[in-house]
């Protein structure tokens, strides 16, 4: 397992066309995430923290300022470039799971492998490990219908590390599941973020969840603000977050 | 992103959407099989109009006269012959070796006189005088000759013959049963006069033989088919005749005619010309025939277009589906994207989708369309035959039923196009977070 990749975030700024005019989303952001650290990401909708999620996760090129995780400056890059990144650095997690309705648990988590040159033999190696590793190792044929939505996310979470990725994004990892299967998730991810040493950042509007993390990062109106300023801390339980914005472009 | 990888998960979004793509496949195979059974009808109808027209022989053959040729008459498919001339084996050599000419076959006429022998409905034979047309019959497909009941005779036989429908129509036989005269005898009786100073006596020499065949000939006039090994034994003793009283026809020609077969329908006029210079009368239907392949040409076009319209029609189908397809797995092609997957990756998938639907409809359709043609080939032939026709020989044209497999699963990518391209370029953020 490659070592995480740190986050080195200056000036960037980011904005939406909308009708005639443009909606700004990002607002002359710094950040800084050390290498393997872990990172929550907390900040009410329409903050920006979807946007900057998809910047990191080379979802979306940067605009403006400086982008760089690891060794890859984001800035400039594109199209097969930006595909190459996604694979090689970044996993993601998402809130609806992201899993592929007519693929079973192992198919799902082996298609992120299917896309490098990692012979099928291998793959298929990593894959069973990786689903043993997230405790689903007897689940590897169902299909995500035949799963619970905390089975769901522990397959997407194995899909994540299939290509050994230096950084985990983790867009409202918890939103669609009950108090019990978040906690299991929650703790899954920081269990692999020992093991495995990558850079973990997880939005969520749950406090009790960014509380975990080593670094909180707060977001208002494209702004980083101290975390203490970040939104209302209402919920501090998990998975009261269940009708947050579910993950929508901001 | 490998092509197997990329098959594997085009078959699985098909089979996910089974009932879509049933249908879509269906379209396909419908108009596939319109287009395979539209071409293999025209193409059959092409090559059994233009059989009819070789009667049976191959196209590109010409008929050497045993005459002086009539420059004039180069351009006619029947052209006049000249004034009789001699054509044996050293002409036949002659234009054996010209360029272009596959084939020559000699044939030998003989007038004789025919019995036959008793069969159902008839208590007296009667007898009656006809021309034996004798060819060398190791390769019949190089004669204008078509078997329409039994078979030709053995090559070499002194005792076998085939008959003509106009041996049937002699004896008021029923011509739409031409099977039944098959077994008949028929006793041959070659002439030769004999003279002495007072008078003038007619002796022939008899061969008992028996109809193996009908057949529709047009290698010589002549009602009766045999071996030429058996009219030249009949033409040697009627042309040791002590007088030639006209009606033996008698020739000193070794061959009554050639059929001489050409490399190809466009060879034909040049290799007339030649044998023209060497001095021979030749006739042949390539006037006819190319004016026919023209129109059936332009028959073939039109129904190769209807069957090709389905296709693109049932192609649009494709269209539709995936990009009804496109719009329902937005937030997939999203997570394939943030998994890594380039825009030509995703391009990948979704065309081996459509190629898929269209290469499935296209073998099913192919297939389809054959036993379609088949179908119309047998009630054709059941109507032909009922007309005491020969019936159509429809077999599987490995070509068109390829055609119709290549044709749908390209038309089918080609109507996969649009649809991938609007997956490949789905901003890969808006696409993740569809809800």
């Amino acid at each position: 397992m490659a070592a995480g990749a740190p986050i080195s975030v200056q000036g960037l700024t980011h904005a939406f066309r909308s009708g005639s005019g443009s909606v700004s989303a990002l607002d002359g952001v710094d950040l800084e995430v050390p290498a393997g650290g872990y990172a929550s990401l907390i900040g009410a909708s329409g903050a920006g923290k979807t946007t900057l999620l998809a910047i990191l996760g080379g979802l979306e090129p940067p605009q403006r300022g400086s982008v760089v995780v690891g060794d890859t400056d984001l800035f400039g890059l594109e199209g097969d470039g930006l595909a190459r990144y996604r694979r090689s650095t970044v996993g993601f997690v998402f809130q609806h799971f992201g899993l592929i309705g007519t693929l079973s648990a192992l198919e799902n988590v082996e298609l992120a492998s299917i896309l490098t040159s990692l012979p099928r033999r291998a793959r298929r190696a990593r894959t069973l490990a990786l689903l043993h590793a997230v405790g689903l190792g007897q689940r590897t044929t169902h299909k995500p219908g035949e799963l619970s939505g905390g089975e769901r996310q522990r397959v997407a979470i194995a899909r994540a590390l299939a290509n050994e990725p230096r950084l985990i994004l983790a867009d409202e990892p918890t939103g669609n599941l009950d108090e019990a299967s978040a906690h299991g998730v929650i703790e899954l991810l920081e269990q692999l973020h020992a093991e495995r040493g990558c850079t973990i950042l997880v939005v969520t509007h749950n406090r009790a969840i960014a509380g975990r993390a080593s670094q909180r990062i707060a977001l208002s109106q494209g702004r980083i603000v101290p975390a203490s300023n970040g939104p209302s801390a209402d919920r501090e339980s998990f998975g009261l977050d269940r009708r947050s914005d579910g993950g929508r472009s901001e | 992103m490998s092509f197997r990888d990329a098959f594997a998960l085009a078959l699985k979004e098909v089979m996910r959407r089974l009932g879509r793509s049933v249908l879509t496949l269906m379209a396909v195979a419908l108009a596939a099989c319109l287009l395979t059974a539209l071409v293999l009808i025209s193409r059959t109808a092409e090559t059994e109009v233009l059989r009819q027209l070789a009667k049976g022989g191959p196209l590109a053959s010409i008929k050497v006269a045993a005459a002086a040729p009539d420059p004039s008459q180069l351009a006619n498919d029947n052209a006049r012959p000249g004034s009789p001339r001699d054509l044996g084996p050293q002409a036949a050599r002659a234009i054996g070796q010209l360029p272009d000419v596959t084939s020559v076959v000699p044939v030998i006429t003989s007038r004789m006189i025919f019995v036959p022998g008793p069969s159902a409905g008839r208590s007296e034979p009667p007898y009656f005088y006809d021309t034996a047309v004798g060819a060398d019959l190791r390769d019949p497909s190089l004669l204008p000759i078509s078997v329409l009941a039994g078979r030709l005779p053995a090559p070499g036989s002194l005792t076998e013959v085939a008959v003509t429908p106009g041996y049937l129509e002699r004896l008021r036989l029923d011509p739409t049963q031409p099977e039944k005269v098959v077994g008949d005898g028929l006793e041959m009786g070659s002439p030769r006069v004999f003279a002495d100073l007072e008078e003038q006596t007619y002796r022939a020499l008899w061969q008992r033989t028996e109809i193996v065949g009908v057949v529709a000939q047009e290698a010589a006039p002549g009602g009766i088919v045999t071996t030429i090994e058996h009219t030249r034994r009949a033409q040697r003793w009627s042309a040791a005749s002590d007088a030639d009283t006209g009606d033996l026809e008698l020739s000193d020609s070794p061959y009554t005619g050639l059929v001489v077969v050409t490399d190809g329908l466009d060879r034909i006029a040049k290799v007339r010309r030649q044998i023209t210079d060497i001095g021979y009368s030749t006739s042949a239907p390539e006037n006819l025939i190319a004016s026919v392949q023209r129109y059936l040409n332009v028959v073939e076009i039109v129904l190769t277009a209807i069957g090709s319209i389905a296709l693109v029609i049932a192609c649009l189908g494709i269209t539709n589906a995936l990009l009804a397809a496109v719009r329902e797995r937005r937030r997939e092609i999203g997570v394939l994207k943030a998994i890594g997957a380039r825009d030509r990756d995703v391009l990948f998938v979704f065309l081996i989708e459509a190629s898929l639907l269209g290469a499935l409809g296209g073998v099913l359709g192919s297939l389809g369309g054959w036993a379609a043609a088949s179908v119309v080939g047998i009630v054709v032939n059941s109507y032909l035959t009922a007309q005491g026709l020969l019936g159509v020989q429809l077999g599987p044209s490995w070509g068109v039923l390829l055609l119709g497999v290549l044709g749908s699963t390209l038309l089918a990518s080609v109507a996969g196009a649009v649809p991938a391209l609007k997956a490949a370029r789905l901003p890969a953020r808006e696409a993740v977070n569809e809800s």
